[in-house]
């Protein structure tokens, strides 16, 4: 089976995030940056499917030409080969219509996705692909088992491909969903449907070797224009210090009058 | 990611995310110098230097630190991490691929052990003493025949391996041991004994030095060796996540085909050796310094004292920047050094000056890192009592500060 996965190149979240003056943009200068965590767990389900059923893991990443680290990184643990869309500002619809053309040119069985990119939590690059293509989408894959299983110990897959047939546990509000969806189909994928392997130094040392392709935008016939402006950026509100109150009557008063939330 | 939807990620999830938001133990950040960590360069010479970085950084954060006070305080090796660490091909990073290694250099073993020690010093004192005293030295010293024997297993992480040098009546001395290996027939009987040596409970299999005739010989001996012994373990001030114990040899068959070498080689096989353990050595003690500045930076501005974070004090910012400024001086020189030591390059100078320079550095910021957070950073609340604790070895073991002057001197007086 052929999957092709995504790993995006996104703002490190254990760093704070630094706005230019202009108010209008990100600052990148001694920013790091990672691999969507998302993702990383794509490229984990990938692999153990791979493991299971045979065929590909290849790698996409839409982004700036640096995205080759997390491609590199994505085939340390294990995938194939890799594929970079070289593009400068990626909104949700840029993303999801070079991945579009990215998917006929490969023609993959399954595309996996994060369910969000960390660095804007649009969630729905993974829903736009699938209206582009119209394929089927099951989406926030979940282990039903859980992730202390004996299942996520054997780093048994999730997902279950059968007969040209794939079941996706879906997290929803009231519980558990159980999908299932006819191959091609795009799955996004939510934190609980396994735990991503680090890779290993053997793979790092193979990872050199794989081959990375690389395209543009213009190379896939893409539009490059984001349908997405970002206007302004503003910190969050800084926490107010904790107060002690004297009494239970105190405290239902700044509740209700102070804090009106009861 | 802003910080706040970084907390809802770890709440949503504990902190089973991979390279997760997650903070462990007390540190809030790792990465002083993350921010320019893309960077190729002294510290990450390749892209697979890099990766290997971060991979080791990324499994020390998230599975080695939740478990170092813990083993700590039982003064016990936590072989099953151990395992992790052949798991993830850490083992071999230094032998060539051909043998099931990772091919890399002294630049990359003082990587991982760097990292490791941000966490714990103890731990990676038995990754030290298998991978690099034990699997290193051998894959150096050996034949086919014997790789083929005792490579394999302790790659896999199966064996532990470990090496023994000094004795109860010779350290810095190395050249007046005992121990002696007489030929007989198709075997070696060695008698006497080895002292300090890390592993010696768990291990399987060691490197051991002895002398055949007047000359220095180097041996394997594993435990189906008759005659071969280890003692209980030897209770220590600190690197309590690994446990130090006597090999103890009483008319010990060792097969003769287990002579690393021929007889007399030993001397060049340890003198090797010891240039990369002195190297490992150093970047352990930069990982505690780098972690202690971490602590006590991060207190300074956060404890407040007559009205003000106590970063404002002078007295606070000498420590924080005395540390700091030796802190970068220890990294420069190991990991300079580090490009200029391999099986083929020869730098008894440089390894011995970085282990002379920075093993105190570990040790003084770690003091520095206790006097700043004070009555906090003497109780196990922090890790800074454990890395004090743990900092203190590295002035003495594999080679203590004075045998590092004598030789540096020696050497530089040679060269004249």
């Amino acid at each position: 089976m052929k999957i092709l996965v995504t790993v995006k190149r996104v703002t490190d979240y254990e760093r704070k995030v630094k706005i230019a003056p202009d108010g209008k943009s990100l600052l990148t200068d001694g920013m790091s940056f990672v691999a969507n965590p998302f993702d990383e767990i794509a490229v984990e389900e990938a692999l153990r499917l791979n493991k299971a059923h045979g065929g590909e893991v290849v790698v996409v990443s839409v982004g700036p030409k640096d995205s080759t680290q997390e491609i590199r990184k994505a085939l340390a643990m294990g995938a194939h080969r890799g594929i970079l869309v070289t593009a400068e500002t990626v909104d949700s619809d840029v993303y999801a219509r070079a991945l579009q053309q990215l998917v006929e040119k490969e023609q993959p069985e399954l595309v996996i996705m994060g369910k969000q990119n960390t660095d804007d939590d649009a969630n729905q690059e993974g829903q736009l692909l699938a209206g582009y293509l119209n394929w089927p989408q099951a989406t926030f894959a979940s282990k039903e088992a859980g992730l202390d299983s004996a299942d996520e110990k054997a780093q048994k897959p999730g997902l279950v491909v059968d007969n040209g047939q794939l079941t996706v546990v879906r997290e929803a509000d009231g519980g558990l969903e159980h999908l299932s969806v006819d191959l091609p189909a795009i799955v996004t994928t939510d934190l609980r449907l396994n735990q991503p392997r680090f890779a290993s130094l053997p793979g790092i040392m193979k990872a050199k070797k794989k081959k990375v392709e690389e395209f543009s935008l213009g190379d896939l016939g893409v539009d490059p224009a984001p349908k997405l402006t970002y206007v302004a950026y503003s910190e969050p509100k800084e926490r107010q210090a904790g107060q002690i109150v004297e009494n239970i009557d105190a405290l239902v008063d700044r509740l209700r009058n102070e804090a009106k939330v009861i | 990611m802003s910080e706040a939807q970084c907390l809802g990620l770890s709440a949503e999830k504990g902190s089973s995310l991979h390279s997760g938001c997650a903070t462990v133990g007390q540190a809030v950040d790792y990465g002083f110098r993350k921010d320019q960590s893309v960077k190729l360069d002294l510290f990450n010479p390749s892209q697979e230097h890099r990766m290997l970085r971060d991979m080791i950084s990324a499994f020390t954060k998230e599975q080695v630190e939740s478990q170092a006070a813990e083993y700590d305080q039982r003064g016990e090796l936590n072989i099953s991490l151990f395992r992790e660490l052949a798991r993830l091909g850490l083992m071999g990073i230094t032998i060539p691929e051909v043998h099931g290694g990772a091919g890399l250099d002294a630049v990359a073993s003082v990587i991982v052990h760097h990292e490791l020690s941000k966490s714990d010093p103890g731990f990676c004192l038995a990754y030290l003493a298998h991978a690099l005293l034990f699997v290193n030295n051998f894959y150096w010293a050996s034949n086919d025949a014997q790789k083929k024997k005792y490579l394999e297993p302790t790659l896999s992480g199966e064996w532990v391996g470990g090496m023994g040098m000094t004795e109860p009546g010779h350290g810095t001395d190395v050249l007046g041991m005992s121990t002696t290996a007489v030929k007989k027939g198709t075997k070696y009987l060695v008698n006497g004994s080895k002292t300090y040596i890390t592993n010696a409970s768990e291990g399987d299999v060691f490197q051991v030095y002895a002398k055949t005739g007047g000359e220095i010989s180097a041996f394997v001996v594993d435990r189906s060796c008759p005659g071969f012994s280890t003692s209980k373990p030897i209770k220590k001030m600190g690197m309590r996540g690994s446990t130090m114990g006597e090999l103890i040899f009483e008319d010990c068959e060792v097969p003769a085909e287990n002579l690393l070498g021929g007889e007399g080689a030993g001397l060049v096989h340890m003198m090797r050796n010891l240039e990369i353990e002195r190297l490992a050595l150093s970047a352990m003690s930069l990982g505690i310094a780098d972690r202690c500045m971490e602590i006590m930076t991060a207190h300074s501005k956060e404890r407040v004292a007559f009205g003000q974070p106590i970063y404002k004090f002078g007295q606070i910012q000498r420590y924080i920047a005395d540390g700091y400024a030796m802190t970068e001086a220890a990294r420069a020189l190991v990991y300079y050094v580090a490009h200029n030591v391999g099986p083929e390059i020869q730098n008894r100078l440089g390894s011995d000056a970085a282990k002379l320079f920075t093993a105190p550095v570990g040790k003084i910021v770690a003091d520095y890192a206790m006097q700043v957070l004070g009555g906090a950073g003497y109780c196990e609340e922090y890790p800074v009592e454990r890395l004090f604790r743990d900092a203190k070895l590295i002035e003495i073991g594999g080679g203590t500060l004075e045998s590092h002057q004598k030789n540096i001197t020696k050497d530089l007086i040679r060269s004249l």
